[in-house]
């Protein structure tokens, strides 16, 4: 019973403020271009709206793929621990999760391509392209931690963390942690997959009404696991309202930084993230080791 | 035109949300196009009324149709329009959709927009400046609060009328296979 | 019982011969019941008894590891039989295809059964041979591939034979418990010398680096349901040596420690298994034959299960052990599902292909499972396996190795995509538009396998039961597990947990969907064309150079099969020099018998 109210919790947290941050995001954006940008509740009226809007769909694959995209981030995000909120104490393991990740995402993919169009497939190839870059760098950095750690269980890194964030004790894993976080985030410049003008929005290119809907709450959600991992790992958690304050901080520089950036190419984002990156995250690594010894 | 006009309670609630949060079809023919960019940049930030371009017409909510049409043109804006989701509003920019403007008597553009797909808004002017558009769109804004802004329902109601007008002057819309004949 | 058993499969093979002369699909049924007949008898027989086989004393042996890997091959070859009911009516040689399958699965089991290294590999050989027999019954290209097959194999065969007399001489005899106790007491490159020739046929069979080139030719153009076989079976008897070698020969004991307590041998392993999986993984990338493909996923999986059983700890061995049974299941499903699109379509090049979704509907959740799988995502059985060998690496801080691991693990979805999205979805060529579904006999096994996947994905407990058993027989501790929880030193996990907050998932996000306005269905050709009117819509479909732009990347890269090729090249111009030298001319005659009676004078004064 009280892990159903956790969990809730969890959700609902990840509902109202991803959207506000996502709306503050758009905010930030908008002054750094030197305009006013919309109001901060801007992007629910924006979900709200897609949802009550009368669209089409392509067949039982198409709303199977949306469906268990929705259902996947939801059963990761109920296994992220948001600082000292965790619904399932001791079972928020690190690989659950990251794989957990993957069907939402297996979901999308599935389901876009399953319109028929071929701008979707194009963006789905981009964005599983471009998870063999960022993906890579993140995982070594962070099983580095798990090995100095001696655990997988997220909880425990938070709150080992006591006596210093590890932002501090391993700021070369941190940096290479955030630049796959923009990767994974898909700001700039690593915005290649979705690319609005390039290839049609990519894989949202036949999505109208109620599955836009659904697939920009995926994506809210998505981006509160991203996060939520990073601030646990590298900032230390935290009781509630620390954690998001942590939260929002990471949140607006990514967002500063997209705001300024162009787009990568596709090819050029994997061969960076191949090279500088990966290097890091491999010193990174060889540092834990030695301290080990 | 009652039954058009009347809304229920979750329809007033759905335009409350749809009037705030607009987005356009990144699809503008003509030389109004060109006033655009500055209604979406810093001058005239369009974004403050939760307006933003949209890449495809399956999640546009409004269609520019900024300036002049000839018949090549109006076939894709007749075939994307019916490709666009209810509620759809369309804003009609400067005289050529209005009478024809400077192109009256050109033998491949229309005179009447509203002949062809239903148009819920025209601003006057051959190109309306940036303070019209955000004048209009601010009018636009209350017409769906008022449930004014209906040209989707006509569409529906008045397909046979339109498909008619559009046949008439174009001949075919949907663009038969040229090479394979 | 189990000498019952061969002879039962070498007389059901001659049976089923003959009585697929009366009807076709009656030889499939024979294959049928006799491995639901034998999974039925292994599955409680009790492990750890000695038998012997016609009048050789103690040749055979049910220990924990046949049971497991009998039970898997039999569930493989079980779905294979019930498929073919239906598929053996497109079989170019139905009769002697039927009458092969049946001596290869006599011979798997035989190896499988043995304690003795000579039984051993006369039933390696029996296996063998009947699958090289079967593989160049399907397309054309099958005959030079099946010159790979042997070619390899017989490599492989050898350095084992090799092995197994070096042994024979050293100590007198072939039973393996004996040799294992003994050769401890060596001299380093004894070891050394024979553990190399010993695993030399598992890593030829199992399709590990350097021997990897024959994968793509061979299981990508034989008939179609034995690629299932070649690839979710015979290379399990590879992964079976491995697996024996190395925990019989008391390997941890026997070499000495390089890198967080293992030993230089696995760490040799364990690097051959890292470029395996880099190689089947970019390879795989570039395919658009979608069975060469997944064949190159093969030599990728066969170097994690490799990396998973060198690692000889709790988790990481177990993780190995589960990952050959659910890549066998998973192989066998995607195979099977790339049958049945053969058998309606007639193709498996993927951009002659496309939404094949709307009309084999049954096929394709086969395939999207069975991609799940190898992928690895819960909750189906190919991500516990996974997290073990995980959590095994990290626990041993083995960076390297998890960089390749990782690499193969998410270039996995990378290319298991591609035929999902060109062969299933998108757009319908209008010459398949009359493709109905695969016909029930086809699709009741793959429904079969999907609901083993996910059965096996929540509740583990069964196969972890026969993993533990084999781990406690070699005197390993064995992986621990609570109900569906799953224990190791570094963090534990609940299966049944996450399957139930996937539910729950689910239906949040039903209960959203089923609240707002419904969706008005459309055809496949309305499509955003950019406002283009478009005709043809075969074209419109992203199927050929799906990841060009990755593929740039790596270009200009080494290719072992060139390699071994050029070999091939050189043995030739070396017989084309001894051929210019022996021309069958009068003179050449004379010329050579004067030379040899010259030398032979020479050499006897």
């Amino acid at each position: 019973m009280m892990t159903a109210v956790r969990v809730a919790q969890v959700l609902l947290t990840a509902f109202f403020f991803g959207l506000t941050f996502e709306g503050i995001g758009r905010k930030v954006t908008a002054r750094i271009q030197k305009r006013y940008g919309p109001p901060w509740y801007q992007n629910f009226i924006d979900v709200l709206k897609t949802l009550t809007k009368h669209g089409w769909t392509h067949g039982w694959i198409f709303d199977f793929g949306v469906l268990m995209a929705l259902g996947g981030v939801i059963a990761t995000l109920s296994f992220v621990p948001l600082g000292k909120l965790v619904a399932f104490p001791g079972l928020d393991n690190f690989f659950v999760i990251v794989y957990l990740f993957t069907v939402g995402a297996l979901g999308m993919a599935m389901g876009m391509v399953g319109t028929g169009n071929p701008w979707a497939s194009i963006g789905v190839a981009r964005a599983l392209t471009l998870m063999l870059g960022y993906e890579v760098p993140y995982l070594i950095v962070i099983t580095s931690l798990l090995y100095f750690y001696k655990t997988s269980n997220i909880s425990t890194i938070i709150t080992a963390q006591g006596d210093g964030w590890n932002l501090f004790k391993f700021p070369i894993g941190a940096l290479v942690a955030f630049i796959s976080l923009q990767g994974m985030l898909g700001k700039e410049p690593f915005e290649a997959p979705i690319a609005p003008a390039e290839i049609a929005s990519g894989p949202m290119v036949e999505l109208s009404a109620k599955y836009m809907g659904l697939l920009m709450l995926m994506n809210t959600f998505m981006e509160f696991v991203e996060i939520s991992l990073f601030v646990d790992f590298f900032l230390g958690g935290g009781t509630y309202f620390v954690f998001l304050l942590k939260y929002l901080i990471v949140w607006i520089l990514a967002v500063m930084i997209s705001a300024v950036l162009p787009r990568f190419r596709i090819e050029q984002a994997v061969a960076f993230y191949w090279t500088v990156p990966i290097l890091l995250a491999f010193l990174q690594a060889f540092i834990v080791v030695l301290n080990q010894h | 035109m009652s039954k058009i006009d009347e809304r229920s309670v979750w329809e007033k609630i759905a335009d409350q949300l749809r009037s705030r949060s607009m987005w356009m079809l990144h699809y503008c023919t003509g030389c109004g196009a060109v006033e655009l960019p500055p209604s979406m940049t810093s001058r005239f930030d369009m974004e403050r009324l939760g307006m933003g371009p949209m890449a495809t017409p399956r999640q546009a909510d409004i269609f520019l149709i900024t300036g002049y049409l000839s018949a090549k043109t109006l076939r894709r804006v007749i075939y994307t329009y019916e490709k666009m989701a209810d509620p759809k509003y369309v804003i009609g920019f400067g005289s050529c959709t209005i009478n024809g403007g400077i192109y009256y008597d050109s033998y491949s553009t229309i005179n009447r927009l509203d002949y062809y797909i239903p148009v819920d808004l025209y601003i006057a002017g051959c190109m309306p400046r940036p303070e019209a558009i955000l004048n209009a769109f601010n009018q636009l804004m209350e017409m769906i609060r008022k449930g004014e802004a209906n040209g989707w329902k006509r569409y529906k109601e008045n397909y046979e009328w339109y498909k008619q007008n559009q046949l008439r002057s174009l001949g075919e819309v949907i663009v038969h296979d040229e090479f394979h004949e | 019982m189990m000498q019952n058993l061969i002879i039962y499969l070498a007389v059901g093979s001659l049976v089923g011969y003959l009585l697929s002369k009366l009807n076709k699909h009656i030889g499939p049924i024979v294959l049928f019941a006799l491995s639901i007949y034998s999974m039925f008898v292994l599955w409680n027989f009790p492990t750890d008894t000695m038998e012997g086989l016609f009048g050789f004393e103690d040749v055979l042996r049910f220990s924990a590891m046949s049971k497991y890997f009998s039970i898997l091959s039999l569930i493989v070859f079980a779905s294979f039989a019930f498929f073919n009911i239906s598929w053996i009516s497109k079989a170019k040689n139905p009769h002697a295809f039927n009458a092969l399958s049946i001596i290869t699965l006599l011979g798997t089991l035989g190896v499988f059964f043995s304690s003795n290294l000579i039984a051993l590999y006369i039933f390696w050989e029996i296996a063998v041979l009947g699958s090289l027999f079967i593989v160049p019954m399907g397309k054309e290209e099958s005959k030079k591939a099946t010159i790979w097959y042997i070619v390899i194999s017989s490599i492989g065969t050898y350095m084992f034979l090799y092995g197994v007399f070096m042994l024979y001489s050293r100590y007198g005899t072939f039973d393996i418990f004996e040799i294992a106790q003994n050769l401890p007491n060596e001299s380093i490159g004894f070891k050394w010398a024979v553990l190399v020739l010993l695993l030399g046929a598992g890593i030829a069979k199992s399709g590990v680096f350097p021997l990897h080139t024959w994968l793509r030719n061979v299981h990508g153009n034989a008939p179609d349901t034995f690629s299932a076989v070649l690839s979710g079976q015979l290379v399990k008897m590879g992964s079976y040596i491995l697996a024996l070698v190395l925990t019989v020969f008391p390997v941890s004991v026997m070499f000495s420690e390089f890198y967080n307590g293992v030993n230089i041998l696995s760490y040799v392993l364990i690097w051959l298994g890292n470029i395996s999986i880099l190689i089947g993984t970019l390879m795989a990338i570039k395919q658009n034959d979608m069975k060469m493909l997944i064949a190159y996923s093969t030599v990728a999986n066969g170097g994690y299960i490799l990396i998973g059983l060198a690692t000889l700890d709790k988790v990481g061995y177990a993780g190995g052990l589960f990952h050959i049974i659910n890549h066998a299941l998973a192989a066998t499903m995607i195979f099977l599902s790339f049958a049945a699109v053969v058998y309606r379509t007639g193709t498996t090049k993927i951009d002659e292909l496309g939404g094949l979704i709307h009309r084999m509907p049954i096929t394709f959740v086969t395939y999207l499972v069975g991609i799940i799988s190898l992928a690895g995502i819960p909750p189906t059985s190919g991500f516990i396996s996974k997290w073990m060998v995980f959590q095994s690496l990290v626990s041993r801080g083995m960076f390297v190795t998890e960089m390749f691991v990782f690499v193969g693990s998410i270039g996995s979805f990378l290319y298991v995509f591609r035929p999902l999205a060109g062969v299933f979805l998108g757009q319908l060529k209008s010459k398949h538009k009359d493709v109905k579904e695969a016909p029930i006999f086809m699709t009741i096994p793959m429904i079969i396998l999907v609901g083993l996947t996910v059965l096996w994905g929540i509740f583990p407990q069964q196969v972890l039961i026969w993993i533990t058993d084999i781990q406690k027989e070699f005197g390993m501790e064995p992986f621990e597990f609570e109900g569906t929880k799953l224990m190791t030193s570094m963090g534990y996990w609940d299966t049944w947990t996450v399957f139930v907050m996937f539910a729950v998932g689910f239906i949040i996000a039903a209960i959203i969907y089923i609240l707002m306005p419904k969706g008005k269905k459309i055809p496949l050709e309305d499509q955003y064309t950019s406002g283009e009117f478009l005709h043809n819509y075969d074209l419109y479909h992203y199927a050929s150079k799906f990841y060009a732009f990755f593929e740039r990347e790596y270009e200009g890269h080494p290719s072992f099969e060139e390699l071994y090729l050029s070999f091939v090249n050189v043995l030739k111009a070396i017989g084309k020099g001894i051929d210019y030298l022996a021309r069958r001319t009068a003179s050449a005659y004379l010329f050579w018998a004067a030379i040899v009676l010259a030398l032979i004078l020479w050499v006897r004064w």
